[in-house]
């Protein structure tokens, strides 16, 4: 590409039409026809322009004929280069001016993609914290659920609690009354059917009224009723008493190996953690009950120990196992895997309440087919 | 960037003033036009001005022939001092192989000259030339007015730059104006020596260039 700055030729200046017109008007002025032309014959005068030879002037009647023509000639010269200049200039400053705005097109471009790519992320990052509050939500309105549920079971058990007791100790009494009756009643083969119907349905209500009575002291627990202070507490014992308890529920072909070991006392809520042992330990006993085997041959481990973390507390069965698809969920409450009215959902939550509240730790080690282990660690302070 | 070609033997070097507006620089190459003789002389081509302002730009060719045939020329160049005409100057300036500052000595006009010198460093390095090694002579001009900054004020200030001494000039009365120019041709030579081995090869030194090319018209009378 050429410069604006530089040199014009004579064919940079003048178009061959425009050469042609100028010779003939020159011709005209002078005596003999003259004549421009890029060649330099004999006798021809340069014609020069900035210094420059642009071309030959020959012909003429003179030398200084040609003379006056070249000086002319040179005189318009500089208005036609100056006219050049200034176009040729114009052209490469505009053209470095288009070139300079592209440029900042391109730039723009890629901001501007910079810029929606930025937008468009920030769209996702907006998504992501919607489905955060969304979800944050959903565990509030869970929580305000569960503790009002959990007020409503609070409520229920605190009524249910005087007619269960009432009609649990009627029924005893029935009972007994049936006896009686069986000694005034003449004994026939009609009214020893008719007294031992009697004597079943009233055992039937009173486990029924001791089951609604066990549910109750459950919901009572959970929702935390009878909040009672934190004592010195024997681990040892409390698990003990759980045993018995448990033992006289299921009968005592019911095979639970206690080895307690020697422990120092925890401060802690002794009937909470009373009530978490018997669930653990109910757990295990409904465990074996479903197990292959029945009760028949399974087995219940209690077993306790120190180390560094505190007490330990091993209840551990070689009954059903937790199904894997379940184990997820067996802390929540409410959810249950017996028959409806066989659990209440709660005892492994009140499990994992209390021994959060005794700023202890739950572990469940489960084989679906081969048993459960439960670990409990309570730290001693 | 200075155009040779040795087939023709020709060495074509180009000198800018740059400035802020009407600071003189189109008088000072008018008033070189009028005052130099130098060995050869073009025609000053003042290209469109308007209300005295140079749109485009004025252009004075000067030359010498060394020893060896060498045709040296020099073309001399203004640009436009107002800001608008930016790209212009940019043009002009490409290729550029000294350069002639030519400041406003009234003391209102000394942040115009800061602004001008900025724009002449910024614009040297868009079109590949570097400000340091330029060979380059400052002027300030309009000596004559009023409320000038004084001489020795400028001097100190400019007294740790590579362009000291300044030029004083009065470029409208013919003062000052070669002057400047010979500092400039002597900072030039060293350059082009170098490059072109004026010396040796074309037995042009140090004197004869700048002699032939800043003749002063009364001075080849004499």
């Amino acid at each position: 590409m050429r410069n604006f700055e530089d040199d014009p030729t004579l064919e940079d200046l003048l178009t061959s039409d425009q050469l042609k017109r100028l010779n003939r008007m020159l011709s005209a002025l002078c005596r003999e026809p003259v004549e421009i032309s890029g060649n330099r014959d004999s006798g021809a005068v340069a014609l020069e322009f900035n210094l420059e030879t642009v071309g030959w002037l020959s012909g003429g009647s003179s030398g200084q004929e040609r003379l006056a023509a070249a000086d002319l000639v040179s005189f318009l010269m500089m208005f036609i280069a100056k006219y050049r200049l200034a176009a040729n200039l114009h052209h490469d400053t505009t053209e470095a001016s288009y070139a300079e705005l592209q440029k900042q097109n391109e730039a723009l471009k890629a901001s501007e993609a910079r810029y929606r790519a930025l937008s468009s992320q920030l769209q996702d990052k907006v998504d992501e914290q919607v489905a955060v509050i969304k979800q944050a939500q959903m565990d509030l309105y869970e929580s305000a659920r569960l503790r009002s549920v959990g007020q409503l079971a609070a409520g229920v058990a605190h009524e249910i609690n005087n007619p269960i007791g009432f009609m649990s100790s009627n029924l005893k009494v029935a009972g007994e009354y049936v006896s009686d009756l069986r000694q005034m009643v003449p004994d026939t083969d009609q009214n020893r059917e008719l007294l031992d119907d009697f004597a079943d349905l009233i055992g039937e209500s009173s486990d029924g009224a001791s089951r609604i009575a066990s549910i109750v002291s459950d919901l009572k627990t959970f929702s935390s009723i009878d909040q009672a202070d934190y004592t010195l507490c024997d681990v040892n014992e409390l698990l003990s008493s759980a045993v018995h308890l448990l033992q006289t529920e299921y009968g005592q072909d019911l095979d639970i190996l206690e080895k307690p070991g020697e422990l120092p006392k925890i401060s802690g809520h002794p009937s909470r953690l009373s009530q978490t042992f018997y669930n653990l330990l109910d757990n295990a006993a409904q465990a074996l009950r479903a197990g292959e085997q029945g009760t028949q041959g399974g087995r219940i481990l209690a077993k306790t120990s120190v180390d560094s973390d505190g007490v330990r507390v091993v209840i551990q069965d070689n009954g059903c196992g937790i199904a894997e698809d379940i184990r997820e969920q067996v802390f929540d409450a409410f959810f249950t895997s017996r028959p409806v009215g066989a659990g209440t959902g709660l005892g492994l939550t009140v499990a994992r309440d209390t021994v959060r509240a005794h700023r202890g730790t739950i572990q469940i080690d489960s084989r679906e087919g081969k048993g459960t282990r439960v670990t409990l660690s309570l730290p001693v302070r | 960037m200075a155009d040779h070609s040795p087939e023709e033997n020709r060495l074509a070097l180009k000198v800018v003033f740059y400035g802020p507006a009407l600071s003189g620089k189109t008088t000072n190459l008018m008033q070189l036009h009028s005052l130099l003789n130098p060995q050869r002389k073009g025609e000053l081509m003042v290209l469109e001005t308007r209300d005295d302002r140079t749109l485009f730009f004025d252009m004075l060719p000067i030359g010498l022939k060394g020893d060896s045939g060498l045709d040296l020329r020099l073309k001399l160049y203004t640009v436009p001092g107002q800001v608008q005409h930016d790209s212009t100057r940019k043009a002009v300036l490409s290729r550029a192989d000294a350069v002639v500052f030519v400041a406003d000595s009234q003391a209102g006009q000394q942040d115009n000259n800061a602004t001008a010198f900025g724009n002449l460093e910024e614009n040297l390095d868009k079109v590949g030339l570097d400000i340091d090694s330029l060979p380059m002579a400052v002027q300030f001009n309009k000596r004559d007015l009023p409320g000038v900054v004084g001489d020795a004020e400028l001097q100190q200030r400019w007294a740790g730059t590579p362009w000291a001494p300044l030029q004083m000039a009065s470029a409208l009365h013919g003062k000052g104006v070669i002057d400047t120019f010979r500092v400039l041709l002597d900072r030039l030579y060293t350059e082009v020596d170098r490059e072109f081995a004026l010396h040796t090869d074309h037995g042009i030194d140090r004197d004869t260039f700048i002699r032939q090319l800043s003749a002063a018209s009364e001075e080849n009378r004499a």
